[in-house]
């Protein structure tokens, strides 16, 4: 199987939508799935034409909108550095400005997991981040409601009524999410986030919102993509029909958000 | 039978005192060590985002499963109308409360934004069981307290058995709760089974016994009053019933782990490679915790009240033992993400994550066991909670 | 029987009655004297003023200052429900949602004399000279940003500026999102 990808500057891409907005507000074309032509055999493209969906039809007055559901098609098979994608998030989001925190007290939103099979020796890289569960532990969990889903399948923290109890960490089978376990200062415009309460990958909720991918997504150049599961015209929809996908754990039933490829 | 009279503990004096001044300097001291935690955060702990519940979780839920099984004496009293325990059923019902204060107060203040405690009073998520546990504890209080009304005022005496019945209940109800934070989290293994709510239930049984039997002959020691054999003797046996019962569940607990492939590992771990893990379950959970007391109550020596206090003082122990084993042994086993498969990452995935307890997480847990002390024996010189007097013929319903 | 509360501490507590009883007036004399001091204060001068963004002449925030001062916290607290649990980030009207603790930021942000932008710990922080005055305590930047986010530390891809709300902030004020974004300043400095 061989990959090509047809790989655009993403900061590129970024500028130019930028400008773009002027004139068509919001009209936003996701930038690396409209660039980025996969083809997965030989003369097989699966899709080439831009999203046709854009952020236009998701108002943003009436907010998060329970038609859409976000998602992520991770393609392990890819020789990508996925530090890279960790390296963004950590950009995005702030993160890393723990002063006091041991190692395993620091927040990381994404990391990037070595999986070996020992009767095998096959082995392979992948990042993990919040699955942002359909069914999520933790907004089961959660006394306050502060862990929470969006109506377009995001799960994140409402930092302002959480109470630092730390259940839902206790309850999250793929560790997604970090405590923050000293005061903290110069964060991000936005990504709030502070001493006492728990956090995770949010799927970079304000770029979403905004008409951009996730961080981690820009930065895989084309290894993963982001799209809305609920739209069958949507790439990601497209590739999952026809190449399937896995998610992690998907035993547990609590039916993921973010899909992989290659595991 | 001679007449029960109740009398408070006389309050103004230096034994009193010193009692009040000790209780309330390890109060004191728990809170100092929560404020060092809040201000510095929690980093300042040996708690991380692999061990997430660390030291005061595993005081806290000691003290509030304890507290629902304090309040088993008043339940056999009322509910199963055994009169030898009428005696002791206000005080098992203040020491209920006072248990769960002091649980609480540690759960309390281990939250990352305590602060925000009225939030979690207000905002509420039905869905979770933390939230029903919430409802429960504060609903426990209130019904012990009626319970203890209708025990304490002669007018309302009628109404102690239907009482009784609801806190009875209610305390069922409650431990489920407790043992049902750990048993949904389908995600990590040692916790995945439907034998902790039970097992849970007859641990209240054991911890909570303990404590009241070393509270008892405690204060009455102290206050020079008379406590009879007979009593203690009753106590006595019936803590060594609850002991080998928790062994028991122990054991049943671990048998079928073992039998289920995808648990094995976990309890292997804890049985045999967990090291410190696994010196807990053996020695203090196991050897100190439950074969010693069992020795120490129906051996030659189950009349001798020092042996007696010693095997409370080590059931209690091998409690806390167990619950650090449930809590944090049950955390630094790492999760599967890949079922089968060898995981390493930058954030602990595939190995046994290191956790080494705080002085002040310590501190904390110890500061709710000095609240539970505190409030407990401002309450029995407050008011009539304890017997004047236990000597056997006045506690020995076929004495002569 | 009825229940007694007889505790031989052996301490006077006729005190600490009288002090009780007279508890709630305290608490309500103190509040009114708060509360007095919080609504005139820039009126008659003695409390602290609210920085106003440089180049701004004739232009002013989301509401009238009078109901600013009363309101903020409603405004703040409302649209940080819609913006976080829902996703609602404009009006109906597409304009800028009026509780935006970040634009406030940018807005109302003060520098220094060596022109850096103050921090939260420092008294002359927009929020901070107020709420001192009021004695009221804010938990907001324990975890918001304090200064508007320039070209230090972080420059993040979403910096607001390239958010293209080309709309007016709502009212009659022809202050737009965008003019206030070039309102706030570059940082030159790092963010500290």
């Amino acid at each position: 199987m061989t990959i090509n990808i047809e790989n655009k500057n993403n900061d590129e891409t970024v500028n130019s939508l930028n400008k773009d907005a002027e004139s068509s507000r919001r009209n936003f074309i996701f930038g690396s799935v409209a660039a980025a032509g996969l083809s997965v055999a030989p003369g097989m493209m699966l899709y080439q034409t831009a999203n046709a969906r854009s952020l236009s039809d998701f108002s943003l007055k009436e907010g998060a909108s329970s038609k859409v559901r976000w998602g992520m098609l991770v393609d392990t098979t890819k020789d990508v550095d996925w530090n890279k994608c960790v390296d963004a998030c950590n950009k995005e989001h702030g993160l890393g400005n723990e002063k006091n925190s041991r190692d395993d007290q620091k927040t990381q939103y994404i990391r990037v997991v070595d999986v070996k099979n020992k009767g095998t020796g096959y082995s392979m890289s992948l990042p993990v981040m919040c699955q942002h569960c359909e069914s999520a532990p933790c907004v089961d969990v959660c006394p306050t409601g502060a862990s929470m889903k969006r109506p377009d399948g995001i799960v994140l923290v409402d930092r302002h009524r959480c109470i630092g109890c730390r259940y839902c960490m206790m309850a999250c089978p793929y560790k997604a999410r970090s405590f923050v376990h000293e005061v903290l200062t110069d964060q991000t415009e936005n990504t709030p986030r502070g001493k006492g309460c728990v956090e995770s990958c949010n799927m970079c909720v304000n770029r979403i919102d905004n008409g951009q991918e996730p961080a981690c997504v820009e930065a895989s150049g084309g290894a993963i993509i982001f799209g809305d599961l609920n739209d069958s015209e949507s790439p990601i929809s497209k590739i999952l029909s026809k190449h399937g996908g896995k998610q992690i754990r998907a035993d547990l039933k609590l039916n993921p958000g973010v899909h992989y490829q290659g595991i | 039978m001679k007449k029960l009279h109740f009398l408070e503990v006389e309050g103004n004096t230096k034994g009193f005192y010193t009692f009040l001044g000790l209780f309330g300097l390890i109060s004191l001291i728990g809170v100092l060590a929560a404020y060092h935690m809040e201000h510095n955060g929690h980093w300042v702990t040996g708690m991380s985002n692999q061990v997430i519940w660390g030291t005061p979780h595993v005081f806290a839920i000691f003290l509030i499963v304890a507290a629902s099984g304090a309040l088993n004496i008043a339940s056999i009293s009322s509910v199963f109308a055994k009169t030898a325990y009428k005696p002791l059923a206000r005080l098992s019902g203040i020491l209920a409360i006072s248990l769960l204060s002091g649980g609480l107060v540690v759960l309390l203040l281990d939250l990352g934004r305590p602060d925000r405690l009225i939030v979690a009073m207000t905002k509420f998520n039905f869905v979770s069981i933390f939230t029903w546990n919430i409802l429960l504890y504060t609903g426990f209080m209130a019904i012990v307290g009626i319970y203890l009304w209708t025990m304490m005022d002669r007018p309302y005496n009628n109404l102690t058995k239907k009482a009784g019945m609801a806190a009875f209940i209610w305390r069922l109800i409650l431990t489920t709760g407790t043992g049902s934070i750990f048993g949904f989290l389908v995600a990590r293994e040692a916790y995945d089974s439907a034998l902790l709510a039970p097992m849970f239930i007859i641990m209240s049984f054991s911890f909570g016994l303990a404590f009241f039997l070393l509270f008892l002959m405690g204060s009455y020691k102290y206050t020079q009053r008379d406590l009879g054999d007979y009593m203690v003797n009753r106590l006595k046996n019936l803590l060594g019933v609850f002991v080998a019962a928790v062994l028991y569940f122990v054991i049943v607990y671990h048998m079928t782990n073992l039998y289920s492939a995808d648990h094995r590992d976990i309890t292997q771990f804890i049985l045999t490679s967990g090291g410190i893990y696994t010196f807990l379950f053996w020695v203090v959970q196991i050897a100190l915790g439950s074969i010693v007391p069992l020795a120490l109550l129906y051996g030659p020596t189950g009349n001798n009240r020092t042996m007696i206090g010693l095997a409370s003082v080590l059931v209690i122990l091998g409690g806390l033992a167990q619950l650090y084993i449930i809590i944090i042994g049950g955390q630094v086993y790492p999760m599967h993400l890949f079922p089968g498969m060898e995981v390493t990452s930058s954030f602990y995935d595939g190995v046994v994550a290191s956790y080494a307890p705080s002085l002040p997480e310590f501190l904390l847990g110890m500061g709710g066991v000095g609240v539970t002390l505190l409030l407990a024996t401002i309450a029995i010189a407050a008011m009539k909670f304890l017997p004047a007097s236990l000597a056997d013929e006045i506690a020995d319903p076929h004495g002569k | 029987m009825w229940l007694h509360l007889n505790f031989n501490f052996g301490f006077n507590s006729s005190f600490v009655r009288k002090s009780l009883q007279k508890l709630p007036l305290t608490v309500a004399g103190l509040a009114l004297i708060a509360s007095l001091n919080t609504v005139n204060a820039s009126q008659d001068g003695l409390g602290p003023k609210i920085t106003l963004p440089e180049n701004s002449e004739g232009k002013s925030c989301v509401l009238p200052s009078e109901q600013m001062r009363r309101e903020h916290p409603d405004l703040l607290k409302h649209d940080r429900i819609q913006t976080l649990r829902e996703g609602v980030r404009a009006k109906a009207d597409d304009k800028a949602l009026d509780g935006s603790l970040k634009q406030c930021v940018n807005c109302h942000a003060v520098k220094d004399e060596s022109n850096k932008f103050v921090r939260i710990d420092n008294d002359q922080h927009f929020c901070v000279s107020c709420h001192k005055y009021a004695a009221v305590s804010i938990d907001c930047f324990q975890c918001h940003r304090d200064i508007p986010e320039g070209s230090g530390a972080f420059h993040a891809l979403t910096n607001h500026k390239d958010v293209n709300y080309s709309n007016v902030v709502p009212g009659n004020y022809s202050l737009t999102v965008k003019d206030m974004a070039n309102i706030a300043p570059e940082v030159n400095s790092d963010d500290n």
